[in-house]
């Protein structure tokens, strides 16, 4: 599709330093070296691109960016994602009770529904706050644990015992509990099962993030001379005291906050509703919904906001307007101005196509 | 001490075989510290010894303002407040170190090239190491036959003379006795490096003598012919002359290198953009911090003034990429390369001399690509200074003397009137003009196989002296005092009583010598006009000679006038004594001389003409033609008759209708003028540029230089002078580029030239092709190195907006370090190698693309500021589209960074990608070593391993590559759409051209 021409020119068969003035005494001959390096014939492939091969490919291109962009956009239309605003106006702890109605979707979905939470305003990644951690001490170093990294000041120690885990992020740990019921058609409210694990990466879960004391089962004799962070109600040993896998510095909700954001409006996942194992019934029923938040981080000093997103994700992902988006103004940024440099070319091209350059 | 008080200057005590006096004197040195006056001799042609080499090399690179900056940057990371340090240490210092490893071993590279050399040069035993003062040798009238090769590249044999009293003091059987009781003082002037001069004085045993260069051996001469010299050291080591003419060349910068030192405006850029940005934080710190008692408990009760202050390090430190560290030593690895492959290139090598083409200033190859005025020598460089004399006016008759233009001097066809009359020895004339031949030059003869070789400064003289042994007159050999001629077969004494030498000024050069019969001669030999001028009044056959003279000039033949005088016995003893005593005298002697051979050269009776050819060279009249068409101007400056330069100007397709004559007058006054009023030469420029050549007859070395200094400052274009000769290296020295042909004349204009050439011709290939390409290339990378690194940089400061101005990077801190010295730096420097937006025979068959470079098409301020805009259009892109797309997802830290800096290493590539013209197995290799090279190395600093080795270095663990590149494939789209429009703009462009 591109005109091109390969450039290769036989060597000359000269054969350096034969051609000297020969017999005794000569001087040695200064003759180049007759090779297609030295003297810049090295065989090349030279593209050249012309009207005949930009402007198809132009063509080209907005021809496949368009339906990728529409087929993205009715995909991320068709994922359904709902959104609760939690406008609390509540500054200590207490309980909203939210209502909200949850209609059913055109296709039935019967895949994972995940929930997440959502936070604006809150700067996560600001530097002196993305550094305010020790990785070491997460990683279940046990030196660390009672020596943390002076980055964790002044979250590093409190009543002359250190904390654990140290630092601001740790520190500012997330921890409202929302709770979700279905309220059913005749006014009974039934819990939704929201399964806790499996919201992390592999990686932090498994490598990144080790409780210290290898196999001691033991977490509150692990974390004994350890304080807890300043703003936190329980140690981190009592996070999931339920499952042993999901306590400590393991705790994947506490691993999903460590995981800092990259903007300042963020969301993260908090929890999974699992499908329905039959496949049948829908993961949640159409109908209404009850959410409850029990409200303990302060956000209102920063005019911060809170949100619960429920979504369900397709093979692009979760709901994604601006992908579809993109590739449908490149696509047609591309298709117009192919037309343009078309009339460009009818019209003004053919002045000096005769002149061509031999290579 | 009385003559200490005369000698103003001459201030250089030697005081032969006194240990004591001149231990006291040593130059000693301890750390930096140095004392003493005189330099010993231990040989140090190397610049760095193992011990010294580190702190040496590291001080040099370190005067580089980048570097500096660079090295301030890391002990801001290292010592400075942790709080400051926004990227680890490593990250600026990795790219610092390998700048300052690449650089180091180029410089012990050509450290050790140089020592090679010199181990080599010990072998010679009979090189002398030190400037001596030759006190006597082995041959008679202890002459000394040097070779100059080394000093001034000069091949011919030169001999030096000991002064005769020494010579006959100190020779005999026990010269090694007599040496070491030889107590004479010297004094003469301090070090300097001018080869050519030389004043002193010895005094011994009460008697003062004087020295100058012909009694001097310098540094670097080999003695030939001549068995044993005994010398006396004058300057040794660093003071040697050689020594003190190194390293003071005038470093030639180029005019993009110039308007890249202008990116100095990038750090003044970065500057304040981090001042806006430290302000941001201070606002940020003051308004919404306070609220948000999670980051402003980190603050730890600072002012919001102090954070910002603070901040702004921070900022200093993480735009520090955008000042493209590593291009210049990139540049000068092009730079180098290019220089190669001038010498490398088999169609600049010119088999009769074995000489390739040779660059040898490193730094001017772009410039070859914009030059705009072309000044050339004319004897030598347009024509072949293989000269044949052709014809010769005596006593009102010219003889043809080889009248075929293919004969090579061998003079087979001489002109049978006036062989017969030589052989019947009827005109007296016309012996006399030949004996004025083969005596009134300076020749050295050498006999090899029974013949006389002949050993000529210029060949002018070479061709008389030739023609003359032809002819039956032949000159033998001479000594100090004696020169023997042989004139048709009869071998005559003559004693040479005095040389009144060549100058450029003087333009003629006599011989006075005393004839067998006892009767005093001086020959003189000159130019026209100089010696018409000192004949005798109302000489006989004014009319025909002018009329032979410009008969001459219009075949473009030189001319030389032969004259001779019978000198008084009164006269001369006379004329003597004022010689010597002017010899004494220092301060302006050349002038004094010359007013002194003034009085010697008048009352001249002239003998003849000669006329002499010069071929043009190969090739000439096409080269020039095709300069012309590339839109260069080219001036011829020459210090021939105007009759002369206007025909060989027509001959090589110079003159047009509208080529203007310049009369050597005109110029003078124009340049007296010009130091008054500047605009005179202006105006002179400004007319000129109205012609495409200029042509400047009369014209001396000085006005050469002085001329090509007019046209560099009163017009903007690069000017290229091109001579062969110790005359042309004024105006090489003076031209933006200087090239030396390896002439006849000697290698001087070799030695001060930027490039050596063998021919004129290969001037269009250096110009049309390694000149053209030089400045596409360089102009390509330097405006894509900028692009590289300022989009690298821009976009952390958008992404300064969202987190609140902390300086948070937008990389990972191995990324930072990496992107320039191992994933962006080998395609670029592939396309600084290979690329070739024409092939050489398209270059040569359309000079017209020659015009890119002079009009600074590719990179000039326009284009700088087009490409830093783009470059912030793309890092616009590279930050929002990314945002864009992940912003509703669950988007980490981790993740963004990953993705952002995936695609500004596809976006850099594929850059290189559409700027590619010319592919070759290097250029793929190298792009797919880049991206090869960044994915493994994310996968390996993201692996487990290195993350529970050291968590903090290494903390962006398990990133999964896959999926990032199916995101990527996503969001580099719209980019590389952007680079097809416009490139397709940019086609289109041209079409319509």
């Amino acid at each position: 599709m591109m005109a091109s021409s390969y450039n290769a020119k036989d060597e000359d068969g000269h054969h350096p330093g034969s051609v000297g003035s020969g017999g005794p005494g000569a001087v040695k001959s200064k003759k180049p070296d007759n090779t297609a390096f030295k003297q810049q014939r090295l065989p090349a492939w030279q593209p050249i691109l012309t009207a005949g091969t930009v402007l198809p490919a132009f063509f080209m291109i907005g021809l496949i960016f368009i339906p990728i962009g529409i087929g993205l956009l009715v995909t991320s239309n068709n994922i359904k994602e709902f959104e609760v605003r939690a406008v609390a106006i509540a500054t200590s702890y207490c309980v909203i009770r939210a209502l909200c109605s949850y209609t059913a979707p055109r296709t039935k979905d019967f895949s994972n529904v995940f929930m997440y939470y959502g936070l604006s305003n809150f700067y996560q990644n600001h530097r002196r706050y993305v550094k305010s951690r020790d990785d070491s001490q997460l990683n279940g170093d046990k030196s660390s644990l009672l020596n943390p990294s002076k980055e964790c000041e002044p979250y590093r120690t409190s009543d002359k015992k250190s904390i654990a885990p140290c630092g601001a992020i740790a520190n500012s740990l997330f921890n409202d509990t929302l709770e979700l019921f279905y309220i059913h058609p005749n006014g009974s409210r039934i819990a939704i099962h929201l399964v806790k694990t499996g919201i992390a990466w592999w990686t932090d879960k498994h490598v990144k993030f080790r409780n210290p004391g290898e196999n001691n089962n033991n977490l509150s004799i692990v974390f004994q001379d350890t304080s807890k962070p300043v703003n936190w109600r329980k140690p981190v040993y009592e996070l999931d005291p339920s499952d042993p896998d999901n306590n400590g510095f393991i705790n994947e909700d506490f691993i999903v906050w460590m995981r800092t954001a990259a903007l300042p409006t963020f969301r993260k996942l908090y929890r999974i509703i699992q499908k329905k194992k039959d496949n049948m019934t829908p993961t949640l029923p159409p109908g209404n919904y009850s959410l409850e938040v029990i409200y303990n981080y302060p956000v209102r000093s920063f005019d911060g906001r809170k949100r619960m997103i429920l979504s369900t994700i397709s093979w692009m992902g979760g709901k994604n307007p601006f992908l579809g988006i993109a590739y449908i103004t490149v696509g047609s940024v591309c298709f117009f101005l192919g037309v343009v440099l078309l009339i460009i070319h009818h019209k003004y091209g053919n002045r000096n196509n005769n002149a061509d350059i031999p290579n | 001490m009385m003559f200490y008080d005369l000698f103003s200057g001459v201030k250089w005590e030697v005081r032969a075989n006194d240990h004591y006096f001149h231990q006291s004197c040593r130059r000693k040195s301890f750390l930096c510290f140095r004392w003493g006056r005189y330099a010993d001799n231990v040989v140090r042609s190397y610049k760095y010894t193992p011990l010294t080499f580190l702190p040496l090399n590291l001080y040099e690179q370190f005067q580089r303002v980048a570097n500096l900056f660079f090295l301030l940057i890391v002990i801001l990371q290292v010592c400075g407040v942790p709080i400051i340090a926004t990227i680890p240490w490593y990250s600026t210092m990795l790219p610092l170190l390998f700048v300052l490893l690449v650089r180091g071993c180029k410089d012990l590279a050509t450290d050790l090239v140089s020592l090679s050399f010199l181990s080599f040069s010990h072998l010679l035993c009979c090189l002398s190491q030190a400037d001596l003062l030759l006190l006597c040798s082995t041959e008679p009238h202890s002459l000394c036959y040097v070779e100059t090769a080394d000093i001034d590249g000069e091949t011919n044999l030169k001999f030096r003379q000991a002064l005769s009293v020494t010579h006959t003091e100190l020779n005999g059987d026990s010269v090694k006795q007599n040496l070491a009781a030889f107590d004479g003082i010297v004094w003469c002037e301090k070090p300097n490096g001018n080869l050519h001069s030389f004043k002193g004085e010895l005094h011994w045993k009460g008697e003062r003598h004087l020295l100058d260069t012909d009694h001097l051996l310098l540094r670097g001469t080999v003695l030939r012919n001549t068995d044993i010299a005994y010398g006396l050291a004058i300057y040794t080591g660093s003071d040697s002359k050689i020594l003190q003419n190194c390293g003071k060349l005038k470093l030639k910068n180029t005019q993009v290198e110039m308007l890249l030192n202008k990116t100095v405006l990038i750090l003044l850029f970065m500057i304040t953009t981090a001042l806006l940005l430290a302000v941001g934080a201070g606002l940020f710190e003051h308004r919404v911090s306070p609220k948000y008692d999670v980051v402003s408990v980190l603050q730890r009760d600072s002012s919001p003034a102090y954070l910002g202050f603070i901040t702004f390090w921070g900022y200093i430190i993480l735009l520090s990429p955008s000042m493209p560290m590593s291009l210049y030593i990139t540049f000068e690895v092009i730079h180098m390369v290019h220089c190669l492959l001038i010498g490398w290139d088999i169609e600049m090598y010119w088999e009769d001399n074995n000489s390739p083409a040779q660059a040898r200033t490193t730094t001017l190859n772009e410039e070859l690509g914009q030059v705009g005025h072309l000044l050339s020598d004319k004897t030598g460089t347009l024509t072949q200074n293989r000269l044949l004399f052709r014809q010769c006016f005596i006593a009102g008759h010219i003889y043809d003397l080889s009248w075929n233009r293919f004969s090579c001097g061998g003079l087979k066809f001489s002109d049978q009137r006036l062989v017969d009359k030589l052989r019947e020895r009827s005109s007296p004339e016309c012996q006399e003009f030949f004996t004025a031949l083969a005596l009134c030059h300076t020749v050295m003869s050498e006999w090899r196989d029974g013949l006389p070789h002949y050993q000529a400064a210029s060949p002018d003289e070479e061709a008389l002296v030739c023609a003359a042994r032809e002819l039956g007159w032949v000159f033998l050999s001479r000594t100090r005092e004696t020169l023997t001629i042989s004139e048709m077969g009869l071998t005559r004494n003559y004693q040479l009583l005095a040389l009144l030498d060549f100058t450029s000024k003087r333009r003629r050069m006599s011989v006075l010598v005393r004839d067998p019969g006892g009767q005093l001669k001086l020959y003189c030999k000159g130019a026209d006009i100089v010696v018409l001028e000192r004949l005798q009044r109302d000489w006989p056959l004014q009319e025909s000679t002018e009329r032979a003279l410009e008969l001459f000039a219009q075949g473009c033949l030189r001319t030389l006038c032969v004259a001779v005088r019978s000198v008084p016995e009164a006269l001369w003893t006379e004329w003597s004594r004022t010689l010597s005593q002017a010899g004494t005298s220092t301060g302006n002697q050349e002038t004094v001389l010359e007013e002194i051979y003034d009085q010697m050269e008048k009352d001249l009776t002239l003998l003849g003409v000669t006329a002499i050819e010069d071929r043009l060279q190969e090739g000439v009249p096409e080269t020039i033609a095709t300069l012309r068409r590339a839109g260069l101007k080219v001036w011829v400056l020459t210090g021939d008759k105007t009759e002369t330069a206007v025909n060989v100007g027509y001959a090589c397709k110079l003159m047009d209708p509208d080529t203007i004559l310049i009369q050597g007058e005109e110029l003078r006054s124009e340049n007296t003028e010009m130091t008054k009023a500047p605009e005179w030469g202006a105006k002179f420029v400004a007319l000129s540029d109205q012609c495409q050549s200029v042509l400047c007859c009369r014209v001396t070395p000085a006005q050469k230089a002085e001329v090509v200094e007019m046209v560099r400052k009163h017009s903007t274009s690069i000017t290229m002078a091109i001579g062969d000769g110790a005359n042309d290296v004024n105006m090489i020295k003076t031209a933006h580029i200087g090239v030396g042909l390896c002439g006849v004349e000697g290698s001087q204009a070799v030695q001060n030239a930027d490039f050596a050439l063998a021919q004129f011709r290969f001037l269009r290939r250096l110009l049309l092709v390694h000149g053209h390409w030089s400045y596409y290339r360089i102009c390509i990378l330097l405006r894509y190195f900028l692009y590289k690194t300022t989009a690298f940089a821009l976009v952390h400061i958008w992404y300064s907006f969202y987190n609140g101005f902390s300086a948070q990077p937008m990389y990972e801190s191995w990324f930072i370090s990496l992107y320039t010295t191992l994933y962006t730096s080998l395609p670029i420097q592939c396309m600084g190698f290979f690329e070739q937006d024409v092939s050489a025979k398209s270059c040569l068959c359309w000079p017209e693309i020659y015009s890119i470079g002079q009009k600074e098409q590719l990179f000039n301020p326009l284009v700088l500021a087009i490409t830093l805009l783009y470059s912030v259009y793309t890092s616009i892109i590279l930050f929002f589209i990314p945002m864009g797309i992940l912003q509703y997802s669950a988007l980490d830290y981790q993740t963004l960074a990953v993705t952002v800096q995936t695609s500004v290493l596809l976006t850099m590539t594929v850059e290189v990608i559409l700027h590619t013209k010319f592919w070759t197995k290097y250029s793929v290799a190298a792009v797919v070593f880049s991206l090869v090279a960044f994915f493994l190395s994310t996968l390996a600093l993201h692996s487990t391993r290195l993350f529970t080795a050291s968590p903090k270095d290494y903390f962006f663990l398990g990133i999964h590559v896959c999926r990032l590149i199916i995101v990527h494939v996503k969001n580099i789209s719209p980019k590389e759409e952007m680079h097809l429009i416009k490139i397709t703009n940019y086609l289109k462009k041209k079409k319509r051209f």
